[in-house]
């Protein structure tokens, strides 16, 4: 009896770590195999070798990507076009989900599942229109151009699941706060928003994450450096004729890089931020 | 009273943006759908169904329908066995598994554009990780560019989709997995219930909900993602990847046939909106409200 009971477990752990092999190979070798990639020389990746001599590893990649081609601009486009969204799109959904949370507005419901039906439209039809009025506002191959659609892009969700997740903290301390005289703004900002922080911290992941990885809309409102973000970058050193892989590993890696900088600050809370809106706590 | 109309105050700015660039593009770009607007030509009319009427007739527009169909079906029936597994997987209490927990939701984070080159250039003939693989296990004569060739292109893209969203599947899965309260399971094994009937009757009722979200959001997603497909072939080779959203996107910004763009992109909100409600039908049935 004892036995089977430790054979048992023995075949789970087995297998578990098995699972776990075959993942760190599918989700993690990728990223690995691009970083290296990025160290090595053009002659010493078209030799289809995996451990080449020493000698063949440089940083020359790098120092072209960042001295040599006009990457450092588009990263600072897409550092600062990210920056906006983050702010702008949480000040809205912030406001927003706390109404949406606190107060018995009549249609509340409808309204709420109006907001999360947005993200069936097809984002390839949003955006005919949405050119054309972004034209129309003289904001094309303008930052800020992009910044409204990617606003467009972030807010509904976010909404959804900061709503979700001021739903999960109690109302009774904004009604012991009422019940001392704060006023509303005083309520959401000093009362509710330090609790909801890890929630605001996710939410602040996600538009940053949703802009910096845009493709769709860069490649409509952008038409020069001046709005070129990185996505755009890597996409045009990726379908060069001669294509330089080198380069275009180094480019991707700082490409990626921000986003996992970011990811490590809220690693442990992203699942439970991006589906509050799912969950009901009791 | 007052308080309420403060609170109505405070949704306001998020209305008015979405009114203004969410819901004022759709129901503009259904009106296109009815015109003949071309980006490059002044004079719009109206032409009544005839661009629907195309649509009938358009041999590509039926073949990325049935990519995009099965693209979605199959990534996320996938995702979800996959991320069942994982999430088994991750709530085994291991040395190792904090550690393995915190990294692998990476995949998720990293820009779709930055995935398509990992992958593109792992797929590359000779110099690829893939066929450098092959090779050592003796397949050489697989050797070729997986997303160039006829057959393997797209379900190399249904890879790429696992690829970023089954670790977010398992995350998902297991945090609400974790919500199930203890008790249940000791009394069915008390009962002397099976592992395997354990997680038909408590496990899988206890994350229904999340279940429902996560697919029901991924369905959505899947179907309108644009980026991989588009950023990864194209499309090609001849077609063999077309799906509904890359095909939009050629029809307005490639042959600057706004409005035929615009009638494909309805019907694709159709579709959409025939399965949101058949599932709400059913999300209500089930939890009886």
């Amino acid at each position: 009896m004892m036995s089977s009971k430790t054979r048992n477990r023995a075949v789970t752990a087995a297998l578990a770590y098995l699972v776990v092999f075959i993942s760190l190979v599918f989700f993690i070798l990728p990223i690995l195999w691009i970083i290296y990639t990025s160290f090595r020389t053009q002659a010493s990746i078209f030799t289809g070798t995996v451990f080449p001599p020493l000698e063949e590893f440089t940083l020359e990649n790098y120092r072209t990507i960042l001295s040599v081609t006009d990457f450092p601009r588009y990263f600072l486009n897409s550092f600062q076009i990210a920056t906006l969204v983050t702010l702008l799109s949480l000040l809205c959904s912030i406001i927003g989900a706390y109404g949406l949370s606190r107060f018995n507005i009549r249609g509340k419901n409808a309204l709420i599942m109006g907001i999360f039906s947005t993200q069936m439209f097809p984002q390839v039809l949003l955006i005919i229109p949405l050119y054309l009025i972004i034209f129309h506002l003289l904001l094309l191959d303008r930052v800020i151009g992009v910044v409204l659609g990617h606003i467009v892009l972030v807010l509904p969700f976010q909404i959804w699941m900061l709503k979700g997740y001021f739903d999960n903290i109690s109302k009774d301390i904004d009604d012991s706060a009422r019940i001392d005289g704060c006023s509303i703004p005083q309520r959401l900002i000093f009362v509710v928003l330090p609790i909801a922080a890890p929630g605001i911290m996710v939410a602040a992941f996600f538009s940053f994450v949703v802009s910096w990885g845009d493709y769709l809309i860069v490649s409509i409102v952008s038409q020069s450096q001046r709005t070129a973000t990185v996505t755009l970058a890597i996409q045009r050193l990726s379908s060069a004729l001669l294509i330089r892989w080198g380069q275009v590993a180094a480019a991707t890696v700082l490409t990626i890089v921000p986003t996992i900088i970011l990811f490590y600050f809220v690693q442990n809370r992203l699942v439970e931020g991006l589906t509050a809106g799912a969950i009901k706590e009791e | 009273m007052r308080e309420i109309r403060k609170g109505l105050l405070l949704i306001v700015p998020a209305l008015v943006i979405m009114s203004l660039f969410t819901v004022y593009p759709l129901l503009d770009g259904i009106r296109m759908a009815f015109t003949n607007k071309h980006l490059l030509k002044e004079t719009v009319q109206y032409v009544g169904g005839a661009n629907f009427k195309r649509i009938l007739t358009d041999e590509i527009f039926w073949i990325s329908l049935y990519h995009s169909v099965i693209l979605t079906v199959s990534a996320v029936v996938l995702q979800f066995i996959l991320g069942l597994v994982l999430a088994w997987t991750m709530k085994q209490k291991l040395p190792g598994m904090n550690i393995f927990k915190s990294i692998i939701m990476a995949s998720w984070v990293i820009p779709v554009a930055a995935t398509v080159i990992m992958f593109k250039f792992m797929a590359q003939p000779d110099i690829g990780l893939i066929n450098i693989a092959l090779k050592l296990l003796g397949f050489k004569n697989l050797n070729r560019y997986w997303l160039g060739d006829l057959n393997a292109a797209l379900p190399f893209i249904i890879m790429l989709h696992l690829w970023r969203n089954v670790p977010f599947y398992g995350i998902a899965f297991l945090a609400a997995m974790q919500a199930i309260p203890k008790s249940y399971y000791e009394a069915a094994e008390i009962d002397g219930a099976s592992a395997w009937r354990k997680f038909l009757h408590i496990t899988l009722p206890g994350i229904r909900s999340m279940i429902m979200v996560m697919v029901t959001i991924h369905v959505l997603w899947t179907f309108n993602n644009f980026d991989f497909v588009y950023l990864a072939t194209g499309g090609g080779p001849v077609n063999a990847t077309d799906v509904l959203p890359v095909y939009v996107y050629r029809q307005c910004w490639t042959s600057y046939t706004v409005s035929y763009g615009a009638a494909i992109g309805t019907v694709m909100l159709f579709i959409l909106m025939i399965y949101f409600i058949v599932y709400i039908r059913i999300y209500e049935k089930r939890t009886g409200s």
